[in-house]
């Protein structure tokens, strides 16, 4: 009885899943399609003759290597400024109760919300006053470091509220300083949950678009995000092409997602809601 | 007591470098842009003072003009539509999905999580792949509901102003579903079996369990994700930028992708800085909202 409930359950949860999936396979199909495939009536949802050398002449001609590589750059300095800033921030403000922790826990939440849309115009102004729109991609940096590191803080926090304090009090009677306790038992003890929650960030930060958007000018350090803009174009009719350029920027993520999912999944469930 | 630069190895010294640092990092940058978002709101900015921080006073002229600005209501109630069509959307398909993912069988968890790729996928591959699917003549999506008759003539999602604002509606909730569904799924595994049981025993059916027990039990974890859920819907910015632009005609824009054409395409950035600020004040009430819906958990 269990067996034919559960076989009936996976095939619906297989079927839901292929559904709510499709927009992705329809995404690698249709870069494979030739250009008259693509437009076929009914459309093909097998191809026939695949293109597979529609990526390489999709990452030559839009210059997907420089793209890429701005994205790389500004996601990964992101994330290390936002590792460096944010580990202690949620290591002191779950460590403590008082006033002051709830008082830092408020500001941290009330920053996170605010849009990006919203705040990138003072950013801008402010950025270009102080000449820091020189260096678009470490101003960008800075604006997605100060955005996305309050999620941050909140999700490292709910992993340092699950290290138990006993440990870091024992290093401290057995005559560790506060920073070696903190460097050689509390961090070790909380590298799951960082790493996790910095992947995540890190993804956030790899497809980020309103900050690489207004702040870079220069085609040349545009982040891939921005490079996939500009290929769309108002009337742009190349579907296959830019399904090829959206397959080569997302698979990555998509690697990244599929190995790390499970613990993805927690560590964002414990962050936003416990 | 120690003193001097030993407590910020070894005290309480640890503890303010620690939390300082960041939050001045913090209050330097989102901090002093806010503030200067509010001063720009009031001031006039033209291309020759944009350089300068001294400008002229407006007063209330910035409001006064986007209050009477024709474009205005148009767009605060497309903004409306958007925040309302894409919550329900994603709340209801969330929850159904939770709720049959709650059924457990093997492999639940596991085909569950991974419907979240629609949430970690750059916004911009997301609006790409739905401009696709959602094209006028070619359109997979027409495809289906031409074969299933529901539509005679192709829609054209992205350019028929009745359709463009919903070409992003349908986008948007394919986004955050799947967010919705994971936390409500957590939401739903802290509810105790036994009630369910107790409940079975006094002759309770499966709608009565649901609107007596699950419902009420949820009551925090739905504020909460409604209330993140509007926050996130009110970031929504780089499906606009990749399906409509918020066109035609303004027919499909909401207002944080208009605060931001207005700064950096028709370079009014005292008129964008003036949009954003209503927005954030709409923001923050709906932040304010969601940490009081987790304050009991958030103080663990």
């Amino acid at each position: 009885m269990t067996r034919v409930r559960n076989v009936l359950l996976i095939a619906v949860a297989l079927i839901l899943a292929a559904i709510y999936l499709f927009p992705l396979y329809w995404m690698y199909v249709t870069a494979l399609k030739t250009s008259t495939a693509m437009f076929a009536s009914p459309p093909i949802f097998a191809p026939r003759n695949p293109q597979w050398g529609i990526f390489a002449s999709v990452w030559q001609e839009r210059h997907m290597a420089g793209y890429l590589w701005n994205s790389l750059v500004i996601a990964t300095s992101a994330v290390v400024l936002i590792a460096i800033l944010g580990v202690g921030c949620a290591y002191v403000l779950a460590r403590y109760r008082s006033v002051w922790v709830d008082a830092g826990l408020f500001l941290v939440l009330m920053l996170q919300v605010l849009p990006a849309s919203l705040m990138v115009t003072p950013i801008f102004v402010g950025f270009s006053q102080l000449g820091l729109l020189d260096y678009p991609r470490l101003a960008t940096v800075l604006a997605i470091t100060a955005k996305a590191m309050p999620f941050f803080v909140v999700l490292v926090r709910a992993t340092f509220m699950s290290v138990p304090m006993e440990l870091e009090e024992a290093a401290l009677v057995d005559g560790n300083s506060r920073v070696g306790a903190f460097f050689h038992i509390v961090l070790p003890l909380a590298r799951n949950g960082i790493l996790v929650s910095a992947t995540l960030i890190f993804m956030q930060a790899f497809g980020e678009f309103v900050y690489s958007k207004s702040l870079i000018q220069e085609v040349g350090l545009q982040p891939a995000s921005v490079g996939l803009n500009t290929f769309m174009g108002p009337n742009s009719v190349d579907w296959n092409r830019i399904m090829g350029y959206a397959s080569i920027y997302v698979t990555p993520i998509l690697g990244i997602f599929v190995l790390l999912q499970r613990k993805i999944v927690s560590g964002l469930t414990s962050g936003a809601l416990k | 007591m120690r003193n001097g630069l030993s407590t910020f190895w070894d005290g309480r010294g640890f503890d303010l470098l620690l939390v300082g640092i960041p939050l001045a990092f913090l209050i330097a940058i989102s901090g002093s842009a806010l503030v200067y978002n509010v001063v720009m709101s009031f001031q006039e900015v033209g291309m020759f003072t944009l350089g300068s921080f001294v400008r002229p006073f407006a007063g209330l002229k910035n409001y006064a003009e986007v209050l009477s600005d024709p474009q205005t209501w148009p767009i605060l109630g497309n903004t409306a539509i958007f925040v309302v069509g894409s919550l329900s959307g994603q709340f209801i398909v969330g929850f159904a999905l939770a709720l049959f993912f709650g059924l457990k069988f093997p492999g639940s968890t596991y085909l569950r999580g991974l419907f979240l790729v629609s949430w970690v996928m750059p916004g911009l591959v997301t609006g790409a792949l739905w401009s696709w699917l959602l094209a006028g003549d070619f359109g997979v999506v027409n495809f289906f509901l031409r074969s299933l008759g529901i539509i005679n003539e192709n829609i054209f999602w992205r350019s028929d102003p009745a359709f463009a604002l919903w070409s992003v509606v349908i986008a948007n909730i394919w986004f955050g579903t799947s967010f919705n569904m994971i936390l409500l799924s957590v939401g739903l595994a802290s509810i105790p079996e036994d009630l369910y049981e107790a409940a079975s025993l006094d002759g309770a059916n499966v709608f009565q369990r649901f609107f007596t027990i699950t419902l009420p039990m949820m009551r925090s974890t739905i504020g909460a994700l409604l209330s993140l859920g509007l926050i996130f819907t009110l970031q929504q910015f780089d499906l606009f930028a990749a399906l409509t632009d918020g066109g035609p005609n303004n027919a499909s824009n909401v207002a944080q992708y208009w605060a931001w054409q207005l700064s950096f395409r028709e370079y009014d950035f005292a008129r964008g800085a003036t949009v954003s600020v209503m927005m954030i004040i709409v923001v923050i009430a709906a932040a304010l909202f969601y940490v009081r819906s987790t304050r009991h958990e958030v103080r663990g």
